[in-house]
């Protein structure tokens, strides 16, 4: 990873909009707990797993703020043409999406793993926890890495990769996946459920992912290793001009 | 064709291998060629890519600076491919043409960052000198989204120079910036050319190539057109057909009195002005006002109807 590209990544991201954005989207689920805490709040491991962690912080909160981050991280350098400033030197192509990736997956994590802590603590507060929590901060933080690797790799393979992302999360992720349990196995929330299923002590009842943990854990790391070792590929052979 | 830069002639047993070589490139999008066969080595000096817009001078820069891939063909830079090849970038500066940069940066960090970014040893230092260099000290701590266009020009020309490459390639350089400006980045430039670093910049501006560079390459329709010293480059591109626009206080009588003039090689009589074709361009113009003067008639109008670039490197490519 080079060390100048992370910082330099990091300051782009430290715009004014984009974080608020982020903030506004980390928020959702801890108003989500909120509200729910007003209410009768029964059956609250059951709500807190699969409706406030895997249906808002999993499926919906994770992939936009990997997404937003992910695709920006290198695509806006692309976009703009400023990524010739890091293109022309000498600097392994590796390193460039190592910086980029880490840069991005840190503040993703820095958004969305207090989102899932403090969200899933409001919700299940008064019971005991079961490894709910712990179970779904730690599968949210694989999911970053997956995602965002992911969304870099679209980031250098076309120009609309918000688009194509958007695509991705609310109809692979959002609703192929749901429909077809056979896809299980080519999602990532899936990896993730799994994985939160895997440390989670809660009855099956309440939570049961359709993937097994172990399986979620190497798809998890699989998924970003593949997706990061792509974009390495795809940015040593990217072609970069402002032709006259 | 092949071009060598002042320091004599590609292949001469006694220069140096050349720093820049590009050997029958072409590079095509789609059914478009952007390129076309170009073939030339550069040593020490400054090279012009001269050619209108669209010509395909940005897309031979982008080959040599390795960050676009020739559909056909080899770049080589001191030696090496520049295609897929990040080590070369130590040897070399790139100067794009897009205004955008890290707006958020001021411009010593923008420096510093490009200097870190080659691994120099005092990167804090290098970044001073390149600053210094191009004078930019007074704005070094504003924000680059404040720099006007010149400036722009000048803190990237800073960012590409601050590890002292071998080889310095330059879009359009001189865009935007002020004439006192324009000054001192060729200064700079010729300095460092003095020095012996290789210098290719592309201008679709005639004169800027002109009083810049000591090898021009000119570049039409994707095809090398001309190479070699600017002086008979130019004499080239003024000796050509011209034709002018002449109006008159009596056009008929001009019209017979400029037939006989060696350098007029044809008249034609329109409604209200005369066309005049002349293969003699410093002659004709020097000629016509005394012709018309020794006839007694006045000359209203003389003007050259087709001295856009375009149509000067449209006859360098027929020729």
């Amino acid at each position: 990873m080079n060390l100048t590209v992370f910082m330099l990544t990091l300051q782009q991201f430290a715009g004014r909009r984009r974080s608020l954005l982020m903030f506004g989207l980390a928020l959702i689920p801890v108003i989500v707990a909120l509200v729910y805490r007003l209410g009768d709040h029964l059956d609250q491991h059951d709500w807190t797993a699969n409706i406030l962690l895997d249906g808002i912080v999993v499926t919906s909160i994770l992939p936009l703020v990997c997404l937003i981050l992910g695709t920006s991280a290198l695509g806006s350098e692309v976009e703009d043409g400023t990524a010739v400033y890091i293109l022309a030197k000498p600097v392994r192509r590796r390193e460039i999406v190592g910086a980029k990736f880490a840069a991005a997956a840190l503040v993703a994590a820095v958004f969305v793993l207090p989102a899932t802590v403090v969200s899933g603590l409001i919700a299940l507060q008064g019971v005991s926890e079961e490894g709910i929590v712990m179970g779904f901060a730690i599968a949210t933080l694989l999911g970053v890495f997956a995602y965002t690797a992911v969304f870099i790799v679209l980031s250098v393979a076309t120009s609309r990769a918000l688009l194509v992302g958007l695509g991705y999360v609310f109809i692979w992720e959002g609703l192929v996946t749901e429909l077809f349990t056979g896809s299980r196995y080519l999602s990532i929330r899936q990896y993730c459920l799994g994985i939160a299923d895997l440390i989670s002590t809660v009855s099956e009842g309440d939570f049961e992912a359709d993937l097994g943990g172990p399986e979620g854990l190497i798809l998890v790391a699989m998924a970003a290793a593949v997706a990061l070792l792509l974009a390495v590929r795809r940015l040593e052979a990217f072609e970069f001009t402002d032709t006259d | 064709m092949t071009a060598t830069s002042q320091s004599g002639l590609s292949g001469s047993s006694a220069s140096p291998s050349p720093t820049v070589e590009l050997v029958n490139v072409s590079r095509w999008y789609g059914n478009v060629v952007a390129v076309n066969d170009v073939s030339f080595s550069l040593r020490p000096g400054i090279t012009g890519l001269l050619g209108p817009n669209g010509a395909g001078k940005s897309t031979i820069l982008h080959m040599t600076a390795g960050l676009l891939r020739p559909s056909k063909g080899t770049v080589r830079i001191a030696g090496r491919p520049a295609w897929r090849n990040h080590e070369m970038y130590r040897d070399v500066g790139f100067v794009p043409e897009k205004e955008t940069v890290y707006a958020f940066l001021t411009g010593y960090q923008f420096v510093l960052t490009s200097a870190k970014l080659f691994s120099l040893s005092d990167p804090a230092e290098a970044a001073r000198r390149a600053i210094r260099a191009v004078d930019m000290e007074a704005a070094q701590d504003r924000r680059l989204g404040g720099y006007s266009k010149g400036m722009k020009q000048r803190i990237k020309l800073a960012a590409a120079i601050v590890h002292d490459p071998q080889i310095l390639l330059l879009d359009e350089p001189l865009n935007g910036t002020d004439p006192s400006q324009r000054l001192q980045m060729m200064d700079l430039l010729r300095r460092m050319a003095a020095e012996g670093h290789t210098i290719v910049f592309s201008s679709h501006i005639l004169d800027e190539v002109e009083r810049l560079a000591e090898n021009v390459l000119v570049i039409v329709a994707g095809r090398l057109a001309a190479s070699g010293d600017f002086r008979a480059i130019r004499r080239l591109m003024t000796d050509r057909p011209h034709t002018f626009t002449v109006r008159s206080s009596d056009n008929r009588r001009l019209a017979v009195a400029l037939v006989a003039d060696e350098s007029v090689s044809g008249v034609e009589l329109n409604d209200e002005h005369l066309t005049v074709r002349t293969s003699q361009f410093a002659d004709f113009i020097r000629a016509a006002p005394r012709i018309a003067k020794t006839e007694g008639i006045r000359l209203q109008e003389l003007v050259p109807t087709d001295e856009s670039l375009e149509s000067v490197f449209s006859y360098l490519v027929k020729r």
